[in-house]
């Protein structure tokens, strides 16, 4: 196992060091720019979704009776991956005037439809454990 | 107020367990957008080793379509796999032991450049597969050159973490581990299976672009073409060729060191004709595929008398931009399925699929299928 993690290691930095290098080849405004924009990327996650995803856990834990917490945290994680995957297709940002082909179905509708039917399910699932588990809830 | 650490964010999920199997998921996902993604630059930026895979003719569709599903059921995996990890952020550093504190710096910087760039990349590629371009740096190059640091900096993290990956995937994800578990709260195994729901589902959801039989569940497909023909990603208005690209005084001029043939449409139709089915692939995940008609480049460089095997440049109408012109290697300009196209699915070429006349060759990037073409010229 050491030689492995030595190679993996050892070819990783390598790769790295190949790639500070083409950065470092690229214009300098390409660059600042691009800095910038991994700095943005990172702070978005670290400092905005990551810290708003432990304020909906709290406010979950709190108000959300306790069987129905698995299917809202699963319903979360499927709506929330998903928009955010989704995010430049509905907001449609890339579209162009003369392009009818590009960015043109109805996600709006679709994401609700498909937010809703994951409330729904999850509700149902959520029911069905209460049923079974024989819990009143709180 | 004090500076969070650790405990302040803990959770029975925030574990190695669920951090190793999503994380195993999300390495493959890298390792196959890394390869694709190496594979089109190369296509695009020809190395002088480089030989194009040109049969099957749908080997860039299979390639790039792998890229970009790839690279999109990386969000969910990326955002899971970081919310197991978020504590980690906050860990203390060790102030007081030097070697251990060199460790910590070195495996944070580490974390930074892997954890900065692949958000970038993720980022940057699902944004360019809808073509928004919010930055101001130039996408191609700039991806190009992240995606070795992604990369590198994955396969350094992997390395680090080894023994506590094997553990961690050896362990029974039920198992008790760090962090109370939140009563009545997500099991470790079901969020590892939510997350891998998600993740199956939104890459059907966007996969009709690249894997035609899923057009009908895929709602949320980029490029959409009701009648099911070939989307256009570059319309002629835009390119800036509608007014030359009618004119009845067009000719295609083939050129070869002092020799030129300028052929009208008509000239061009009266050469022998080769039918053939090809798929357009775009850089951006994409393709449909369509009967192409139209003249074989090889007949038509042997008109200028140039050897088999040139290297061919193929100018557009284009007054400007990246993709005014694009390169046949040796083999490519040799095939007999690289075709200046005439026509498509039994109509004439519309002027948005490049009339009067275009390039289509097997295995090539949507980009380089040069449309409105003005010359085609042997490189000597």
């Amino acid at each position: 196992m050491t030689a492995l993690r030595l190679l993996t290691g050892v070819v990783g930095l390598a790769a790295l060091g190949w790639g500070i290098r083409l950065l470092l080849r690229l214009d300098l405004g390409d660059l600042l720019n691009a800095g910038l924009w991994m700095a943005g990327a990172v702070l978005a996650h670290d400092a905005l979704v990551a810290p708003a995803v432990v304020l909906i856990g709290l406010a979950a834990a709190r108000f959300v009776p306790t069987w129905a917490r698995p299917a809202v945290a699963a319903v979360g994680v499927v709506v929330g991956t998903m928009t955010l995957a989704l995010l430049p297709t509905l907001g449609r940002f890339g579209a162009k005037v003369d392009d009818p082909f590009l960015l043109n179905r109805a996600y709006g509708a679709w994401w609700l439809a498909l937010t809703s039917t994951a409330v729904v399910v999850g509700l149902l699932v959520a029911l069905r454990s209460r049923r079974a588990s024989g819990a009143d809830g709180p | 107020m004090r500076v969070p650490d650790e405990s302040d964010v803990r959770s029975h999920l925030r574990s190695p367990e669920v951090a190793a199997r999503v994380g195993l998921w999300l390495g493959i996902c890298f390792a196959v957008a890394f390869l694709t993604g190496l594979y089109s630059h190369a296509l695009q930026d020809p190395p002088s080793w480089f030989v194009p895979l040109r049969r099957p003719v749908w080997s860039y569709r299979v390639s790039q379509g792998l890229h970009y599903l790839a690279g999109t059921a990386c969000v969910p995996l990326l955002l899971v796999k970081l919310y197991a990890v978020y504590p980690k952020l906050f860990a203390r550093p060790p102030w007081l032991d030097r070697a251990a504190l060199l460790r910590h710096g070195l495996e944070r910087a580490s974390i930074a450049l892997l954890v900065a760039s692949s958000l970038f990349q993720v980022a940057t590629g699902l944004a360019n597969s809808t073509q928004w371009y919010p930055w101001a740096f130039s996408f191609r190059s700039t991806h190009y050159a992240v995606a070795w640091v992604a990369i590198g900096s994955l396969l350094v993290h992997v390395a680090v973490k080894l023994p506590t990956i094997r553990a961690a995937l050896r362990a029974d994800p039920a198992a008790s581990g760090p962090g109370p578990r939140a009563e009545g709260g997500l099991s470790r195994r079901a969020l590892i299976r939510t997350t891998y729901l998600a993740t199956g589902l939104v890459v059907v959801s966007v996969a009709g672009s690249a894997v035609p039989w899923l057009r009908r569940v895929s709602v949320f497909e980029n490029h959409f073409v009701p009648s099911g023909g070939i989307p256009i990603n570059k319309t002629a208005r835009r390119a800036g060729v509608t007014v030359l690209s009618t004119d009845p005084g067009w000719r295609l001029e083939v050129v070869h060191g002092q020799r030129t043939a300028s052929l009208s449409r008509e000239d061009l139709r009266a050469l022998p004709r080769q039918v053939a089915r090809l798929p357009i692939a775009c850089v951006e995940g994409w393709s449909a595929s369509g009967e192409w008609d139209g003249v074989r480049v090889r007949d038509l460089l042997a008109l200028v008398g140039a050897p088999r095997g040139s290297v061919v440049t193929v100018t557009s109408l284009q007054p400007d931009g990246p993709f005014r012109t694009s390169t046949l290697l040796p083999a490519e300009s040799d095939d007999p399925l690289t075709l200046v196209a005439l026509g498509l699915d039994g109509d004439d070429l519309s002027i948005d699929h490049g009339f009067p006349c275009r390039l289509i060759a097997p295995g090539r990037p949507g980009v380089l299928q040069t449309k409105w073409l003005a010359r085609i010229e042997v490189e000597s």
